[in-house]
């Protein structure tokens, strides 16, 4: 019999920089200013010195986490200037390995939210189960974060008939683990406190503020671009556009973990009708002129890549608006009001991608003090002041 | 959507409005008229929310476009700034989800949204000097690294 044991969950990409600067009265907050750039790579620029198959690993790169996403939503869009179709069997495999990669970021959502909210044994449960379909991931594509696995005119890997079952065992898996995160979310008295009622984001401000993704959803509004303008195979698969009405944390979490088994779901049927036929398809290096949208759904909201080209075998201009630059001022609105004890897991609800308040700067309206924090000051504060107040 | 259903609501000539495919639409407007047309976008059927703004440098010109998303369809709106006087005129009054996008424009193409209550470096650090706009083509990788005094 084999142990697994999760080790540390100290990550460089977890700790990513954004300042918020706060402004509180007694234990509210009132105003909330964010500052970015702490980790600006400057991309976009750098997109105009490469050619469109570099950009592939490029686009890759912009993200840790929904990796894929942005690699599927470049590839999208140079197909849209070449005029290709996708090999059918292509396109069922990215719709799998776009799930498999929703569930592998929801999963490490829970984590982090469970861990922001002190409850640490949840965080490793989320975690373990995270590691079943990351290793299926790595079984696909050989990696574990960038999958390689979208290219422009298809996918670089097959998924053989011994996989299938093995995605499937572990899918039956993940199923259990899903039902089971749904009884402690929605039953759980420590996780209620701390989620219902924090952190409201309405309807109409969630309309206004532009939010996408499961942000937007938990607010009730049916936004996903799945459903909106199918791409890859999702115009075949049936599946449900999740909503809860809550506007809060609690909704957030709810969304995510329905989320997981909509996924599940989406992925049984798209390996049990997964077409015969080629994964890929030759394509030229120069692109013709023009210039196309593309848009995906990756787990954090839409993604959306401009392209134009202007005839060589490099990009005039790529542009990249990935989800959580449209969901920062709808956070912005939901932390004001919230009590400074609340401020961890409202962030962590947005799913931030520059993730985890390392820098927070709180004035005192009152004191006009200026008091420094950085993220783990803010996560102790939180915890102890719940202790305090509900003796736990 | 319609090319028709675009041309009655927004009032504008047909050979405005380029249709890319039944999903993506591509309208060019004059810079007087964008608080109307985006206005106007935003009235019509399954709206649902402006994606994102890109702007570009296309020579003499730099063009800005509002991606707006429909539930069946994406307007891209263009307006044309020139590089003498960047200057267009603030949505966030109409759709204050806008507020982020035009801060990245402002940094890294130097166009004043008039009308936006804080244009302050939202991606760039706060000690970038003023006439450095980093995504324009004429500020390659090289002049940017000379200019800031720093080596590759």
């Amino acid at each position: 019999m084999s142990f697994e044991i999760p080790f540390g969950p100290q990550h460089p990409a977890l700790e990513e920089s954004i300042n918020f600067m706060f402004e509180i009265e007694e234990e509210r907050v009132v105003s909330v200013k964010p500052r970015l750039g702490y980790v600006h790579r400057g991309i976009e620029k750098i997109a105009e010195s490469r050619n469109y198959q570099q950009l592939v690993y490029l686009s890759e790169r912009i993200c840790g986490i929904c990796s894929f996403a942005h690699a599927l939503c470049y590839s999208q869009a140079v197909e849209q200037l070449l005029g290709l179709e996708v090999p059918e069997r292509a396109r069922f495999i990215r719709t799998i390995v776009a799930e498999m990669e929703r569930i592998q970021n929801h999963y490490l959502w829970l984590g982090l939210t469970a861990k922001e909210m002190g409850f640490e044994t949840l965080f490793m449960y989320a975690w373990r189960d995270r590691e079943t379909i990351i290793r299926m991931l790595d079984m696909i594509s050989g990696k574990r974060v960038h999958y390689g696995m979208s290219t422009i005119g298809g996918v670089r890997r097959d998924i053989t008939e011994p996989m299938i079952k093995r995605i499937e065992k572990s899918l039956d898996h993940l199923e259990v683990r899903a039902e089971y995160y749904t009884k402690v979310c929605t039953k759980d008295p420590l996780i209620l406190r701390r989620t219902v009622g924090v952190g409201i984001l309405r309807p109409r401000e969630a309309r206004a503020l532009c939010a996408v993704g499961p942000t937007a959803r938990a607010s009730g509004i049916a936004r996903d671009v799945r459903a909106d303008e199918p791409y890859a195979a999702y115009g075949e698969v049936p599946f449900r556009v999740v909503t809860y009405r809550g506007c809060d944390v609690a909704s957030r979490t709810y969304v995510r973990i329905d989320e997981i088994k909509e996924s599940i779901k989406i992925i049984r049927y798209a390996l049990k009708n997964l077409p015969e036929g080629p994964i890929r398809i030759k394509v030229p290096t120069r692109v013709p002129e023009g210039e196309v949208i593309s848009r995906v759904e990756a787990p954090r909201g839409e993604n959306l890549h401009f392209l134009k080209s202007n005839g060589t075998d490099k990009p005039e201009r790529w542009k990249i608006r990935a989800p959580t630059l449209a969901n920062l001022l709808s956070l912005c609105k939901m932390l004001i009001g919230v009590n400074l004890a609340d401020v961890p897991v409202v962030i962590a609800g947005i799913d931030p991608c520059i993730a985890c308040a390392e820098r927070i700067a709180i004035v005192d309206v009152n004191m006009r003090k200026l008091k420094v924090w950085n993220g783990e000051d803010l996560w102790r504060y939180a915890n102890e002041w719940y202790q305090k107040r509900y003796g736990r | 959507m319609r090319r028709s259903e675009i041309r009655r609501q927004l009032r504008i000539r047909a050979r405005n409005i380029i249709v890319q495919n039944d999903r993506r639409f591509f309208v060019n407007i004059e810079k007087k008229d964008l608080k109307r047309v985006i206005r106007r976008l935003m009235r019509m059927k399954n709206y649902t929310h402006l994606s994102t703004i890109t702007a570009l440098d296309t020579g003499y010109n730099m063009e800005v476009i509002y991606h707006v998303a429909f539930t069946d369809a994406l307007v891209s709106v263009k307006v044309q700034v020139s590089k003498e006087d960047p200057i267009l005129p603030s949505i966030v009054e109409i759709i204050p989800g806008a507020a982020l996008y035009e801060r990245e424009v402002h940094d890294l193409f130097g166009i004043v949204f008039e009308g936006n209550p804080d244009l302050s470096p939202l991606l760039l650090p706060d000690d970038w000097p003023e006439d450095i706009y980093p995504l324009r083509k004429f500020w390659s990788v090289d002049k940017i690294f000379s200019k800031l005094g720093g080596r590759r």
